[in-house]
């Protein structure tokens, strides 16, 4: 299977550089998340898919979620003297000083997935990828909705200090202020998008706060199946409070169409990483770019959820 | 036997060589100022670590702490710089990685127990300090171009960090093969009882080892918070395993009692280069888990076939061949 | 020969009974402690459901403990291939569901876990590299073959049947509690009653005097890992089947988790002395404490930072009390 698929790469490769010439074959760099989770997985194989099909080659670079791994790796990348670099950040602020020497050296960069701080805005085209911030937003709507404005609600919230941590709780505490909701969060804890963690965290809050929570954020999907799991436990026969959750899995869908969970927001990995190849060619050919190029986010709720295809 | 020997002698250098000839054959462009330039700055932060960690292993004792020191240093000298100013902010940042140490190394001396459990607890202990003070967000300093200025290469080659570590390896290199206290290191490490009778304080050169090593953990963590603007409590979580891995491969023992500076420079040097060819190539980071874990045990292997056979069970292991010293001799 | 750092005099030959007496009471009182303080700050501590959801919560690294005991008693330090072994047998027992059905793929996934094992034990035992290299070696090896051999992605589970079995209860108690009883009664049985445990113990305690006289050593070093591998594996291919996903990194922490436990309860690092009821009754004692600053209400972070003082605290006060050498 991988032969064939690697068959189909080299035919679109030989397409292209029949079409172009072998002398403008173009390397780009990307620091990616991880090579190994179920999220980054996906991104990375659709950017790269995308980016054999136009030609260009990637040289891929894992941070394995290390920030220290990553602003290394930029340097790689501009010592490489790559033709374009196409960056994961995993903290705000970190990579600004790697993205300047980019700048320096004539290469332009451009952000996947997660943003970063206003700061680094000089020295990159373009950010591409859902808005983590905005997913926080939107998760408060929904769970407002299903709250009807009104209630005590407790935040899953993943690793500690992780960018898309702080995006999606601050989005949705900041949301819930602006909206004046009479809705107080009891308690935020973090449980690292770890199902087994949300699990064991969620018994200890239901113990805690028994019948006060009248809703549940969770930052991810993983993390909303062990509340559910733990609430399952503890009260059999009784339904849980709406729960709301962020990615768009499989088993997310099943959960809002049984009303375990109330709410999901999909967003596409193969979206995220074809957006990301694409833009960095249109910046490579010398065509200007959006400075924010979102990819589509859905919210799912039992009124959608069979009309919407799962992120994975 | 002989060959076997003397491969595993010089086994730092054989298997930095190797990696570097296939690198080169199988990389192109690996070969050049660049990629040197590159290597030595990937491997300074792992290496400024290592040098504490060397001096720590050869007198028997662990510090798994060294990542959560580094990130606490860090954060520290960031969130100070509004304060009191930038250099005054990386001293204090440094000094926190010395009290680190101190506070390992006291409490390892003082309570006498085992350093692995000892520096797994206090990493925890860090760690959530390092979350506690920054409420679990990375903090930012005040001046990005300091940030440029210190990541910058001279000579093609050269980075402050890289020129910062090669020289304590060499001052390292000096200390512990030509001076006494250097010496008493290998004493204390390699037994601990003789060493105390022939009159070496085996107590103080542990805790000041746990003081080096916690220094040197802040140094590199106020380095790569300087370098990134940056001081966050994610920071190093994944140095540590690294770390221990670069000064094994240098051929230095957990056992205690054995191991080298410039060992450990080849050590950092192998795992830099190693990376930055992987990295290169576009190799998965898990394939990279693999072929690191493998040299690493394979390392170790070859160590323990050459220095086990040729003595009676029941003795130490081997360790006069390698250095001047004979156990607890000099005083 | 010194092998991981175990040289030491057998302290477990020194009149340790007083001793064993004072900590045994020190731990005791330690939980009883604890279960009052938490009675004091939230009525919602002391219920059966409150109680039986920490048992639950600790049963999965329970697992881990009981073989981790073996390790650390046998002087082998620590296995820290502990992860790898843990995704091995989730992923696995997830995995080959649907080619082989769920029980023989449980059944594989702990065997193939005790393969790693059966490595790090060679290394360890008759190779006779320091464990921490071994096993962290190990472990980073393993834990990439089975990143690749997933593409990193979630594995789901598909049979609901065997979902149902073990998140399900037997006689109003959670199966995976059950489980755990039974591996912690049987590993307390090995260590305390059984020729294996006796030579555990001799071989941790003093190896070279148990090499002398005709204990297997290397077998019975090495074997400790294998105990270890199979009880993570088991504990893996629970939390797959109870969490019905399992992805590669699902088993990171439960090393420094199980260590802890051991430690706590007043196994000794250095080997030669401790029993699986004092690491069980350490594991007990962190669980409840974690559960009460939870129900507390406090911070992360903070319970961390408590954490770690106390485990300095545990070793301090053993050590002290059996005024062991140089460590």
């Amino acid at each position: 299977m991988i032969g064939k698929k690697s068959m189909l790469h080299v035919a679109a490769m030989a397409a292209v550089l029949a079409s172009t010439g072998w002398a403008s074959a173009k390397t780009v760099c990307y620091v990616t998340a991880a090579d190994s989770h179920a999220y980054a997985t996906p991104a990375n194989k659709a950017l790269q898919a995308r980016a054999a099909e136009l030609g260009i080659e990637i040289l891929s670079l894992s941070q394995d979620f290390d920030v220290q791994k990553g602003t290394e790796q930029l340097n790689t990348c501009v010592a490489r003297k790559v033709d374009g670099i196409i960056l994961w950040p995993l903290d705000p602020q970190a990579y600004i000083p790697g993205l300047a020497r980019a700048q320096q050296a004539n290469i332009p960069a451009i952000l996947i997935n997660s943003p970063m701080s206003d700061d680094a805005k000089p020295f990159i085209k373009s950010f591409t990828g859902p808005d983590v911030y905005e997913e926080g937003k939107l998760a408060a709507d929904s769970l407002s909705k299903a709250l009807g404005g009104k209630g005590s609600v407790v935040i899953i919230a993943g690793q500690a200090g992780n960018g898309t941590t702080i995006g999606r709780v601050s989005g949705f505490t900041d949301r819930l202020k602006e909206t004046n909701a009479e809705i107080n969060v009891l308690d935020t804890v973090n449980a690292d998008f770890d199902q087994q963690k949300a699990l064991v965290v969620s018994r200890d809050l239901i113990t805690r706060f028994g019948d006060q929570i009248s809703g549940v954020y969770a930052n991810d999907d993983t993390m909303a199946r062990g509340f559910i799991d733990a609430w399952k436990e503890a009260n059999p026969s009784k339904a849980a409070p709406p729960i709301v959750g962020i990615n768009g899995q499989k088993d997310a869908f099943e959960s809002i169409r049984t009303n375990e969970m109330y709410s999901t927001i999909v967003q596409s990995p193969v979206e995220d990483g074809r957006l990301a190849i694409n833009t960095m060619a249109e910046i490579i050919e010398g065509k200007e770019v959006k400075d924010r190029l979102p990819i589509p986010l859905t919210v799912v709720t039992k009124d959608n959820v069979n009309a919407v295809e799962p992120a994975f | 036997m002989r060959f076997l020997s003397l491969v595993s002698q010089h086994r730092v250098v054989i298997i930095l060589g190797l990696t570097l000839v296939i690198s080169a054959l199988l990389v192109p462009g690996y070969l050049s100022a660049s990629t040197l330039g590159l290597g030595l700055d990937r491997a300074a932060t792992i290496g400024l670590i290592a040098v504490g960690l060397t001096v720590l292993l050869i007198s028997g004792q662990i510090d798994l702490s060294g990542g959560a020191v580094f990130a606490l240093a860090g954060i520290v000298s960031v969130i100070l710089q509004r304060e009191i100013g930038i250099l005054p902010a990386a001293i204090v940042g440094i000094l926190v990685g010395t009290l680190a140490g101190a506070i390992n190394g006291m409490l390892v001396v003082g309570l006498k127990v085992n350093s692995l459990v000892l520096t797994l607890a206090t990493m925890l202990i860090f760690r959530s300090l390092a979350h506690w003070i920054t409420n679990s967000q990375p903090v930012t300093g005040t001046d990005i171009m300091l940030s440029l200025a210190l990541a910058k290469i001279y000579l093609d080659v050269f980075t402050l960090r890289s020129v910062l570590f090669i020289a304590l390896i060499v001052l390292l290199h000096f200390w512990l093969t030509r001076t006494i206290p250097g010496r008493n290191v290998f004493a204390v490490g390699s037994n601990p009882a003789a060493a105390k009778e022939s009159g070496i304080a085996s107590d103080r050169i542990v805790f000041l080892g746990f003081v080096f090593a916690g220094t040197l953990a802040g140094l590199a963590g106020v380095l790569q918070s300087l370098v990134t603007n940056t001081g966050s409590p994610v920071f190093g979580s994944e140095l540590t395993v690294a770390v221990i891995a670069a000064v094994v491969v240098g051929g230095t023992r957990l056992e205690g009692g054995k191991g080298s500076a410039l060992g450990t420079l080849g050590g950092v040097l192998t795992i830099g280069s190693l990376t930055i060819a992987m990295e290169f190539q576009s190799v998965p980071a898990y394939v990279q888990q693999v072929v690191s874990g493998l040299i690493l045990i394979l390392l170790v292997v070859l160590d323990r076939a050459v220095t086990t056979k040729g003595r009676a069970s029941g003795t130490r292991p081997a360790l006069v061949r390698d250095n001047p010293i004979t156990q607890g001799g000099t005083t | 020969m010194e092998i991981g750092g175990v040289n030491r005099n057998d302290r477990f030959t020194r009149g340790s009974r007083l001793v064993d007496v004072l900590s045994k009471a020190g731990l005791a009182f330690a939980i009883v402690a604890v279960m009052l303080y938490g009675s004091l700050v939230s009525p919602a501590f002391f219920t059966s459901g409150n109680l039986l959801n920490v048992l639950t919560s600790m049963s999965i690294v329970g697992i881990v403990v009981v073989g981790m005991t073996f390790v650390l008693v046998v002087g082998g330090l620590a296995d820290l291939s502990v992860p790898a072994t843990i995704a091995c047998g989730a992923i696995l027992s997830l995995g080959l569901q649907p080619m082989i059905g769920p029980l023989p793929a449980f059944l594989l996934a702990v065997g193939l876990a005790g393969l790693i094992g059966l490595l790090n034990g060679g290394l360890v035992g008759y190779v006779g590299i320091n464990p921490i290299i071994a096993t962290l070696g190990v472990g980073t090896i393993g834990l990439g073959i089975v990143q690749a051999a997933v593409g990193g992605v979630i594995v789901y589970g598909s049979n609901p049947a065997s979902a149902e079995f073990a998140k399900g209860r037997l006689f109003g108690i959670p199966v995976v509690v059950l489980i755990f009883l039974v591996i912690a009664l049987v590993g307390h049985f090995v260590l305390s009653r059984s020729f294996w445990g006796r030579w555990t113990l001799a071989t941790g305690g003093n190896y070279s005097a148990a090499e002398a006289s005709a204990v297997p050593v290397r077998a019975v070093k090495a074997g400790a890992f294998v105990i270890t591998a199979l009880a993570s594996g088991i504990s893996g291919g629970l939390l797959g089947l109870t969490l019905q996903s399992a992805r590669p990194l699902i088993g990171g922490g439960y090393e420094f988790s199980a260590i802890t436990a051991v430690v706590v309860g007043g196994v000794s690092i250095v080997g030669g002395f401790g029993s699986v009821p004092r690491a069980i009754a350490g594991l007990i004692f962190v669980q409840l404490l974690t559960n009460v600053m939870v129900l507390d209400g406090v911070r992360t972070p903070i319970q961390g930072f408590l954490l770690g003082i106390l485990i300095v605290g545990a070793v301090g006060m053993d050590a002290a009390l059996r005024k062991r050498g140089v460590a």
